[in-house]
């Protein structure tokens, strides 16, 4: 059953990738994010296509896999496919959904009218990031 | 007296120190302590250095107070008094309280020269005044200095020229304006519209002695004032100068510009300095009677940069090892302010107090005994601690050890593990130092601020072939950190580390 | 030598962490960074050690090592110290000075407000964040 605007506001203000950013930024996302459904199996996203946009797992799990590999396990709340709006580069990994799964979709342009208007949603968006490299510990930085 | 009956004369001797400012005294008075033959030569007729000279109308930016939580007998007594030089004896120690009348915790500058020659005097330095140093060669294993009394033979150097030699940018007309060096008796100013250049300490010690003096006062530079009391630390303008500001915020005669200054020009009565704000590039003229240049120093290191010294960055500093040892040449040393070109650990980018009187004078004593157990075989003594006793000791130079206290972050207190010695005191050791080389097992103790502003202890523990690991204590309010819980913490920390180690 | 106020900005200018700003907040970035100069083998950043800054190279270069190997070298334009500021946490390598090192320096605490004023400045960050992620394993797309 889809959200009404409240209960989508209120999932989103929990999730990290949202945490401390403007009630502005909320309202908008609320009005642009669209929720999309998911069965086992189905590949949301594909390595090698162009990106349209940033998805927040809602409910189910997926996973991120590159050429057979698999690299990564998602969870609710966790985010992928930001890397291509960012960058305009095609999508570096697949995502395949493991169970049946709900996304909240922010499509390309709206992210980035965000990401100019609201700094806390960039600092979020860069702490994610980071952290993920850091994670990793191949080819860290600082 | 004759060039004959100075002391010092030419010739050979284990080690030279040039500059007979807090730097190179405390110098020579660690190497004599030693047992290292060595010449102290000193371009100036008397001792003092830059205090001589400078500043020119404040008090000095550091404290001695003469009521303070511990005893001046007390080591501990260091961490209140800034400004006296290192000494062994009682007697020659904590001189600078004695010369200050009491009516301030900061000297004046007479006060401080007096300080610094009532040291050469009372512990007997032997200095060789008047001799400047103009050239210096490499002969085989030896240093050769050449003097305008004649050439000095020795295995190391160590300057201690300060950093005081004035510089000017090279854009039109500042060469014709007056260095802050130049400055003049204040009265001089009386009615004058001023216009200094540079917005640091030294630019607003100038200010504040002539308020009352001049009939208006721009100070300019690029960039805003940084004040010490917003970075939280000695980094900007201190308390004692911030006069100006407020009198500009009321709007009394004092302007503060951010703006470079491309050209100056002299004009019929003076001077027009021609100014491009820093905000939106706009251009502003200013007429004033006198122009002073308070935009910075540099070290007169004159031939060393040809012998190989290397130098960097905006003062041309030498580039030094932990130790300040010159990187490029070993065998030449440096003492006093020029340390501050050794940067250690610099967490959070606060410096230590290398630059200053107060963190210098320990520099210059641990440099000593690097130099004479490398150079010449002089070895320290390494006292025994027992194991049981290890905890205390750490946290009670935590505590009240005034070389950890007035160089934070930047000098500790190392003890070894070694299982055949057992747990050894090695003293004062620059913290870089000892968690960037690798070395025997060891503990390192030291304390910390962060950029909360926090002081707290922080131990390094080194083990065998492994890189130094890095413990933060707990801070405590009085700042008594032998609290149970740190003891508890260092207490485990160390318990696999000194198991080898008991006797 | 010493930069003036206007090599510093004509610097800053060419470097692509600051390329989407106008000369006047150029000037601004130049005034809330102080300039430091490092000398060869200086380890400004240690492994594993408390202790944040944040740098932006002007002339020099560094090795990003950890424990003990190179990883990494960065030179003019390059960044370094970010990430253990953003995160809280301790840097994971070292970093050492190749060459003598100018950089502009930011204190941790001041980061976050620096990219907050400076949005452009964060916006290039985030890329050069998600360049980094794509040359690893764990690109979500």
């Amino acid at each position: 059953m889809p959200l009404s605007d409240d209960e989508k506001a209120a999932v989103l203000a929990r999730l990290p990738l949202f945490a401390g950013v403007s009630s502005d930024s909320l309202t908008r996302l609320t009005a642009v994010a669209g929720e999309q459904d998911f069965a086992a199996g189905y590949y949301i996203v594909r390595q090698g296509q162009v990106g349209t946009g940033l998805y927040v797992l809602l409910e189910g799990r997926v996973r991120v896999i590159r050429g057979s590999d698999e690299l990564a396990v998602l969870v609710p709340g966790d985010f992928f496919g930001e890397l291509a709006v960012i960058d305009q580069r095609p999508r570096g990994a697949s995502v395949e959904a493991i169970e049946a799964t709900r996304c909240l979709a922010l499509a390309s342009w709206d992210l980035l009218d965000l990401l100019e208007h609201d700094p806390q949603l960039s600092l979020n968006l860069i702490r994610g990031l980071v952290a993920r490299i850091r994670d990793q510990g191949e080819h860290p930085h600082h | 007296m004759t060039a004959d009956q100075k002391p010092c004369p030419p010739g050979d001797y284990q080690v030279v120190v040039v500059g007979s400012g807090p730097g190179g005294l405390q110098t020579s008075y660690y190497l004599r302590h030693l047992g290292i033959r060595n010449a102290l030569i000193s371009a100036d007729p008397a001792p003092g250095g830059m205090f001589r000279r400078f500043p020119f109308f404040q008090r000095l930016l550091s404290w001695t107070k003469p009521y303070a939580p511990v005893p001046r007998s007390d080591r501990f007594y260091e961490w209140f008094d800034w400004n006296s030089l290192l000494a062994e004896e009682p007697q020659n120690r904590s001189l600078m309280p004695d010369l200050m009348p009491g009516d301030s915790s900061f000297p004046s500058r007479p006060e401080m020269e007096q300080n610094l020659a009532a040291f050469a005097e009372k512990t007997g330095l032997e200095v060789r005044y008047d001799c400047t140093w103009e050239s210096t060669r490499r002969d085989g294993e030896q240093f050769v200095l050449g003097t305008s009394d004649g050439e000095y033979r020795c295995q190391a150097v160590v300057f201690a020229v300060g950093v005081a030699q004035p510089f000017k940018p090279d854009s039109p007309g500042f060469a014709d304006v007056p260095h802050y060096v130049d400055t003049r008796p204040a009265e001089t100013y009386a009615g004058k519209r001023l216009f200094i250049v540079g917005k640091e300490n030294s630019g607003f010690e100038l200010a504040t002695g002539l308020l009352q003096w001049a009939q208006r006062i721009v100070l300019a530079s690029p960039r805003p004032p940084k004040l010490s009391v917003n970075t939280h630390s000695l980094l900007g303008v201190r308390a004692r100068y911030i006069q100006p500001f407020e009198d500009q915020i009321l709007g009394g005669g004092v302007f503060i510009l951010n703006a470079s200054i491309p050209r100056i020009e002299r004009s019929a009565d003076g001077y027009r300095v021609h100014c491009v704000r820093s905000e939106g590039g706009s251009e502003l003229t200013v007429d004033v009677d006198e122009v002073i240049s308070a935009t910075g120093f540099t070290s007169p290191l004159r031939d060393l940069t040809d012998l190989g010294v290397s130098v960097f960055g905006r003062s041309k500093l030498p580039s030094m090892t932990n130790f300040w040892e010159s990187a490029t040449v070993p065998g030449i040393y440096f003492a006093g302010t020029i340390g501050q070109g050794v940067a250690g650990m610099k967490k959070y980018g606060l410096p230590a107090n290398s630059g200053a009187v107060q963190g210098s004078r320990y520099n210059a004593r641990t440099m000593v005994y690097e130099l004479a157990r490398t150079k010449f075989g002089v070895t320290r003594e390494r006292p025994v601690v027992k194991p049981d006793q290890l905890v205390d000791v750490l946290l009670h130079e935590a505590t009240r050890s005034p070389e950890l206290w007035n160089q934070k972050s930047y000098l500790a207190r190392a003890f070894t593990l070694d299982a055949g010695e057992g747990i050894r005191d090695e003293g004062i050791v620059p913290l870089a130092h000892f968690v960037d080389e690798e070395g025997a097992p060891a503990v390192a103790i030291t304390v910390e601020t962060d950029d909360t502003g926090d002081i707290h202890p922080a131990v390094y523990v080194r083990e065998q072939g492994r890189p130094a690991v890095e413990t933060l204590l707990t801070s405590q309010p009085l700042h008594d950190f032998r609290t149970a819980d740190n003891r508890l913490q260092l207490v485990s920390l160390l318990r696999g580390v000194t198991a080898g180690t008991a006797r | 030598m010493a930069l003036s106020q206007d090599e510093l900005v004509d610097t800053l200018a060419g470097l692509s962490l600051f390329a989407d700003l106008s000369r006047p907040q150029l000037e601004q970035v130049a005034h809330k960074m102080a300039e430091e100069s490092y000398p060869v083998g200086q380890r400004i950043l240690r492994q594993g050690f408390t202790g944040t800054g944040f740098y932006v190279i002007l002339d020099g270069e560094v090795a990003v090592r950890i424990d003990g190997t190179d990883v990494a070298h960065l030179g003019k334009g390059d960044f370094f110290g970010e990430m253990s500021i953003l995160l809280g946490e301790p840097p994971v390598a070292d970093i050492v000075t190749l060459r003598q090192l100018d950089v502009l320096h930011l204190g941790g605490p001041e980061l976050e407000a620096f990219l907050r004023d400076h949005p452009p400045v964060m916006y290039r960050m985030l890329k050069t964040m998600a360049l980094r992620l794509r040359n690893t394993s764990q690109v979500r797309s």
